[in-house]
């Protein structure tokens, strides 16, 4: 009666043993969890108020009020370019009429003195904006020697040494006083812009014609543009006297100039942005890329094998479309740099391709090369998932479906995918979270240029190098220095990425949820 | 399926549904029915009987070729013909013959779809789509199948929300209104309540007026009460087949009799 008893407690203790031990499991994973995003936060939550000082600072010493003046000259550089590109265009227009370069530099004479003229237009306005940005920037530089001082002092300060805390030497700075110069040249300024206003508006009453007929279009859009420019500049000039260097900026700024910001620059002279826009669109219209490829042929295969296939075909794909997550991700970066995006370019040149307008490609490297290959690491979880789900349908459905005389086309279009569809939404949504949080690819092939696409190119977007938010952390963590707001912001592009992963595999358990609810 | 057949057809009788000659049936390399010869009369309910596992289920899904789906199915021989024409002919399509033979199974499946919709798949599938017939079919062929009255204020709610019995009417709905010549039923109502099975009894007695139905049935009492033949499986053999009457008070074999008495099975 003893022995079995004890034996009992022995089993018991075990059970409880191997509960606990699972339970533990579950728990060491949960606060990992919860260890990461406390680090992320952590780290990434500091930047918040060093994003805020940053924008302060861009008022206080002045460069918002120089960066209007700036954006001006800029202005005028990108009608500049379109002017440049123009000419490119009537060139190869010509050549292809097979005339000679003479002929072609007398043709486009008339062209290129206005292209000139309008060129040199802004170079007086130019010099005075070009003093005027090295008086704010020294401003900028000194305030930055302050705050590294500052933070020095602190430092020894936390460390004990008072003296030598006290010893570190801090100059106030009088930003009043320091962009009186500055504000003083506002009349220089207006007055330039007034000449280079004037300038145009003459330049603009005399057009050139266009050796090329086809291109007027064009040369109007560019009139249109540079008179719609030069309309802007009383507006320019109101702000200008408007502005107010203590303006306060309230705090909601340094969240809103991250999540909406358009421009990631770092490490500028000028000004530092941690705009995470061109990031997060980035990695968004590269996954976009990637889910257009891999949906219909992950479900389309996975229709086909769990339906259609020979058993002997469902044992040669299954596996082989489960090997290809298998391969290195960095394998497959480098077959995209190597081979697809020569393959790629090498495409677009083709003649026969030439009527799309974005053809040949100037990038090799775009975020249609990472998307062609994220397509291929999504596509094992989309494929594997939805035959999951695809298989699941309970046979009684399929046989109800072929009894009342359905094909099987008929049976797969309008039962299984129907009665499967939140399962294949769910393995697509993961699919999704595969690639959106995919480095090494985005990194090595989508070509690394921080600008938000230009949707205005239609399809043409897809084929323009983009940076990603992965790849922004991983290309420049290792290079910032720990606790700079560069290295916060990474975080925070970190911490956004967590999120959005977190919220697509929360998506897709709802999704998996509400299929067995329709199933069951 | 590949060997010759021997028997020709003979002359058409239009009061015969089903004819099976010798029929000879495998899975893989399991003989599942032995030389099978019966003759199912039209518009009659024709009840297949027999312990579980004798082949009832195999020679229903014979009728409509179901059994075309399972991959090492095959026919070794023998023949089966539905009004006059062998089903395993070359100018046969398995996806018309099952809109002529109909089925309805064991465990109730309306689809995961509206009842609306569970009724007129059969309809869509043939692309018939207008909705003044849809609308006009989903009333009939749920009238028929003595549902109307309990859904007819919810027919775009789901299918799978209906009770276990409401749901095979459904399925039996979902059947007829495609208007089959032949419905066959495997066992459908052993999933039912008493309720629901003589719900659904009733209907097959009014369905036999348009209809030619098979039924398997484990339940002898439903056998007695709603078929006017009973044929006898056993061990994958055809034992003994006539009137449900005679059947079932004076058979003709010992094992029959063992059966229905219930010394077996
Ligand atoms: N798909 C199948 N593959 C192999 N054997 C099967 C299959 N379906 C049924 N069988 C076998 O065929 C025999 C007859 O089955 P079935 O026709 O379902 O019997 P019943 O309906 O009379 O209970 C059984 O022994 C069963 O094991
Ligand atoms: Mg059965």
């Amino acid at each position: 009666m003893k022995n079995p008893n004890r034996f009992d407690r022995t089993r018991l203790r075990l059970d409880h043993l191997i509960a606990r031990f699972f339970g533990a499991n579950a728990l060491v994973a949960i606060v990992v969890l919860a260890l990461i995003t406390l680090f992320l936060f952590r780290e990434g939550a500091a930047f918040f108020p060093m994003n805020l000082e940053n924008l302060r600072n861009y008022r206080l010493a002045g460069l918002e009020y120089v960066g209007m003046m700036r954006d001006e000259i800029e202005g005028h550089t990108a009608l500049n370019r379109s002017l440049q590109d123009l000419r490119l265009r009537q060139m190869n227009a010509l050549l292809a009429e097979k005339k000679s370069p003479e002929a072609i530099q007398a043709e486009l004479a008339k062209f290129d003195a206005f292209t000139a003229e309008f060129d040199s237009a802004v170079d007086e306005l130019r010099g005075v904006v070009s003093d005027l940005t090295d008086a704010v920037t020294a401003i900028k530089d000194k305030a930055k020697l302050r705050e590294d001082a500052l933070q020095q002092r602190q430092f020894l300060l936390n460390e004990g040494k008072r003296a030598e805390a006290d010893a570190v030497p801090v100059t106030e700075i009088d930003f009043v006083k320091e962009l009186e110069p500055v504000k003083a040249a506002f009349p220089l300024f207006e007055s330039a812009s007034l000449q280079f206003r004037g300038k145009i508006e003459t330049l603009l009453l005399r057009p050139p014609t266009l050796p090329v007929k086809a291109l007027q279009p064009r040369f109007e859009q560019f009139q249109k543009a540079a008179r719609a420019y030069i309309a802007a500049f009383p507006e320019t000039n109101r702000r200008l006297k408007e502005w107010n260097q203590f303006a306060p900026v309230p705090w909601i700024r340094s969240v809103t100039s991250f999540l909406f910001g358009t421009e990631w620059i770092t490490n500028s002279f000028w000004q530092d942005w941690y705009g995470v826009l061109p990031l997060l669109t980035g990695s968004l219209l590269v996954s976009f890329i990637a889910l257009l490829i891999a949906v219909p042929l992950g479900v389309c295969t996975a229709v086909y094998t769990s339906e259609l296939a020979h058993p002997a075909e469902q044992r040669l794909i299954k596996p082989y479309i489960e090997f290809i997550s298998a391969i290195p991700s960095v394998v497959l970066g480098f077959f995209g740099i190597a081979v697809l995006g020569e393959t790629l370019r090498a495409l677009t040149q083709w003649k026969a391709l030439s009527w799309i307008s974005f053809f040949p490609i100037a990038e090799r490297l775009n975020a249609f090369t990472a998307g062609v290959l994220l397509a291929l690491m999504a596509l094992p979880t989309i494929f594997t998932l939805s035959e999951d789900a695809i298989n699941s349908v309970p046979r009684a459905f399929k046989e109800a479906s072929y009894a009342l005389g359905a094909t099987r086309l008929q049976t797969v279009f309008r039962i299984l995918i129907p009665a499967s569809l939140s399962g294949i939404i769910s393995a697509v949504l993961l699919g999704f979270g595969r690639v959106i949080g995919e480095t090494m690819v985005v990194l090595l092939c989508a070509g690394n240029r921080i600008a938000i696409p230009d949707f205005t190119q239609g399809l043409g977007v897809f084929f323009q190098p983009v940076h990603t938010m992965t790849g922004i952390v991983a290309q420049e963590l290792g290079e910032v220095a720990n606790g700079t707001i560069h290295y916060r912001a990474l975080f925070m592009v970190g911490l956004l990425l967590f999120v959005l992963a977190l919220g697509i595999n929360w998506l897709a358990q709802l999704m998996v949820r509400r299929f067995k609810i329709s199933i069951g | 399926m590949d060997k010759p057949r021997l028997v020709t057809p003979p002359k058409v009788d239009p009061n015969i549904a089903i004819e099976v000659d010798e029929l000879d049936f495998f899975y893989g390399d399991f003989h599942a029915l032995h030389a099978v010869d019966l003759r199912i009369p039209a518009h009659k309910v024709t009840a297949f009987i027999g312990p579980s596992g004798c082949g009832k289920s195999t020679l229903l899904r014979c009728f409509n070729r179901m059994n075309d789906l399972v991959p090492v199915a095959r026919i070794g021989h023998g023949s089966i013909r539905v009004h006059g024409t062998d089903i395993h002919g070359p100018n046969v399509d398995p996806i018309e013959l099952r809109k002529r033979v109909g089925m309805v199974f064991q465990k109730s499946n309306p689809f995961p779809k509206s009842i609306y919709e569970n009724v007129v798949y059969g309809l869509r599938i043939q692309g018939r789509a207008k909705r003044d017939e849809l609308d006009e079919v989903v009333e009939r062929a749920l009238r028929q199948a003595a549902l109307w009255d309990e859904v007819k204020d919810r027919l775009h709610e789901s299918g799978l929300g209906l009770s276990g019995g409401q749901q095979q009417r459904l399925c039996i709905a979902r059947t007829i209104a495609v208007e089959p010549e032949i419905i066959l039923m495997d066992e459908p109502c052993s999933a039912l309540d008493p309720i629901a099975t003589s719900k659904v009894e009733e209907l097959i007695f009014e369905l036999k007026k348009q209809y030619t139905i098979v039924i398997v049935t484990h339940n002898m009492q439903q056998a007695g009460r709603c078929s006017d033949l009973t044929a006898f499986f056993y061990l994958g053999k055809l034992i003994e087949i006539g009137a449900t009457e005679k059947i079932f008070t004076n058979p003709r074999e010992k094992q029959t009799e063992d059966y229905i008495t219930g010394r077996f099975g």
